[in-house]
């Protein structure tokens, strides 16, 4: 991972639109995200952030908008051009590769250097080491050898962040990293966004806990209805008006 | 402290013994079958047995070619009789046509037809399910109607003779037994080329894309190259099982080499015996190639083995999804040490752990 300077803007969103037949899930949301910072982005069901993280990361077009990382533009590029630029992401519904090994879905985020680590061994020992002092970092390391498909949903949650650092991404996009995990583990989770958020890692975290959300991240943006309405540090955004409008229909 | 290393041992160490018994009787079961098959024709099996020996192989060839694409991307192509069929009349043409030598006409054809591959799966890899499917039927059917219209080139329906590659000096029984031992060859060559890949990088890639491509690609995975090559990789091989089969049959007709059929075949095959498996195709193609010689020399040329193989394919569907091998090798892992426990952890061993690998290597990983 090579680290850019703190608060420099890395991902850059602007005009981003994307509809779904008469469904308008983004509409023309702009923002920009600073290194080195957790952010949060959070909204009501439905208000688009979930689009938002499949229109930066390539998984699906955008109508219209840019997106550029670290000054090159990304927009419209493949998932895996998305991935090489630096940006890691984790989905909604967590997923793993369910019939393989806990140790192999983690080595599968090893990019191959040329020809001969694409057809060399596809469990060479560096890789090796390294998939397994991630299983130990996120804590399923005793669970190398089970199939993914077998171990709880929170374990995989934890082996899908394991995955995502294998690519050494230096920006991660965690879609929901607290939903449907138990609360050990959501402290599991949060400390090891903490931790890798100050080796420099830059993290924009969409999240529904909202106590999470308020212990975790430096700045807060709020969709409602495709669109960034406000935006700043959680305390501030907590009394926003129109935050408090969107989320509670106060 | 608690390491990496320590964990590998920890887990494998539980019954050496039975894991090293599993492991031998693997290898035995894998060299009984090599001598087995190495030594059938010498047990004076007769031509019609031996020929009957040849399209097993020929077979197995063929669902180990479909198994580059099948097994480890995970799609289904109920076409690749189109590569089979191409293979042969290509090496047909080209020592019909071109003067070609038989065995560089086996090679050549493979190696036009993996051309023509690149934008065959450059348009029908960019579908998933059942629509790529759909595209790999179409890719056959189209092929039918061009071979058997085509009439001044291929033959048209009046079919297509290919040149022995022997001489006449060569008779029938031996001609059996050299192509029997020159398809082992290829299937041997496959099998290999199989095993190289699933044990690189690029199978890992392959295999995460049959698990869930969307990820796969998040992860960095370039994954329509990756399908692509080895679609490409699976059109070669199938069209060089295709091309022997030419060279042995002597006769090629478009309504067998571009048949549906032919393409289910290598599908059931590889699913009968486990896709994820490398030796799974060939188990498979033994076993189904062995049920339709036997149903049509004791039936005729009735339907009555396509019925009987939709019966099996739904049986193997409803009990056996994986196949026999993978199926088998879970029995077998019931035997080995039971797998470590998925309990999470309480917030209190948590902690402890933690305070551990604080304590050990201040954190850092």
């Amino acid at each position: 991972m090579s680290t850019a300077p703190a608060h420099e803007i890395g991902l850059a969103v602007h005009g981003l639109s994307k509809s779904f037949g008469g469904v308008h899930a983004v509409v023309d949301a702009s923002v920009d995200f600073h290194h080195g910072r957790i952010n949060a982005l959070i909204g009501p069901n439905g208000s688009g952030k979930t689009t938002f993280f499949n229109c930066v990361t390539g998984m699906i077009r955008a109508d219209a908008g840019t997106v550029t990382y670290r000054g090159q533009d990304i927009t419209g590029k493949a998932p895996h051009r998305v991935a090489h630029a630096g940006i890691g992401r984790s989905f909604q519904v967590c997923r793993i590769f369910p019939r393989m090994t806990v140790l192999d879905n983690v080595l599968a985020g090893v990019r191959p250097t040329g020809l001969a680590t694409l057809l060399g061994s596809g469990r060479r020992r560096s890789d090796v080491e390294r998939a397994r002092a991630l299983l130990a970092r996120v804590g399923i390391d005793h669970l190398e050898r089970a199939e993914a498909g077998d171990i709880s949903y929170g374990q995989q949650k934890l082996l899908e962040l394991a995955g995502v650092l294998m690519t050494d991404p230096e920006t991660i996009m965690l879609d929901e990293p607290a939903g449907g995990v138990n609360p050990a583990l959501i402290d599991r989770i949060s400390t090891l966004i903490v931790e890798l958020n100050a080796e420099g890692r830059t993290f924009i975290v969409v999240e529904h806990n909202m106590e999470l959300v308020m212990r975790l991240s430096d700045h807060v943006i709020v969709f409602d209805r495709g669109a960034p309405i406000a935006a700043g540090p959680p305390s501030t955004v907590q009394k926003d008006p129109a935050v408090l409008e969107a989320y509670l229909g106060v | 402290m608690r390491n990496a290393s320590d964990t590998a041992t920890t887990s494998a160490s539980g019954s050496p013994t039975v894991v090293r018994v599993i492991r031998g009787v693997q290898v035995l079961a894998v060299v009984a079958a090599a001598i087995g098959v190495l030594v059938f024709p010498q047990t004076g099996p007769g031509p019609f047995i031996m020929s009957v020996g040849v399209v097993i192989l020929s077979y197995a060839c063929m669902a180990t070619g479909w198994n580059f694409v099948g097994g480890f991307t995970g799609y289904i192509s109920l076409g690749h009789a189109a590569f089979t069929g191409l293979g042969g009349y290509l090496v047909g043409l080209l020592i019909l046509r071109a003067d070609v030598p038989s065995w560089i006409a086996l090679v050549l054809a493979a190696v036009i037809v993996a051309v023509l591959s690149i934008p065959i799966g450059f348009a029908s890899l960019r579908v998933r399910g059942a629509s790529f499917v759909i595209m790999s039927l179409a890719l056959v059917l189209i092929m039918l109607l061009i071979f058997q219209s085509w009439s001044d080139v291929t033959g048209g329906s009046n079919g297509l003779r290919v040149p022995r590659p022997f001489g006449p000096e060569v008779l029938r029984p031996e001609q059996h037994e050299r192509f029997y031992y020159l398809h082992v060859l290829l299937l041997v060559i496959m099998l290999v080329a199989w095993w190289a890949i699933d044990r690189s990088r690029f199978g890992a890639g392959l295999k995460a894309i049959r698990e869930d491509e969307d990820k796969a690609q998040s992860l960095g995975i370039p994954t329509f190259g990756y399908k692509l090559s080895v679609y490409v990789i699976s059109a070669f091989f199938t069209a060089l099982a295709g091309g022997l089969y030419a060279l042995w049959f002597g006769f090629l007709d478009p309504i067998f080499q571009f048949s549906i059929l032919t393409g289910s075949y290598m599908v059931l095959m590889s699913l009968l015996g486990g896709i994820r498996s490398l030796f799974g195709p060939a188990l498979g193609a033994a076993i189904v190639g062995y049920a339709i010689e036997f149903f049509k020399a004791q039936y005729g040329d009735t339907q009555f083995h396509l019925v009987a193989l939709g019966l099996l394919l739904g049986l193997v569907v409803l009990f056996m999804p994986e196949g026999i091998l993978p199926s088998l090798g879970r029995l077998l892992d019931r035997l080995r040490p039971s797998a470590t426990s998925i309990r999470e952890e309480s917030a209190e061993e948590l902690a402890n752990k933690r305070a551990v690998l604080v304590g050990d290597n201040g954190g850092a990983s």
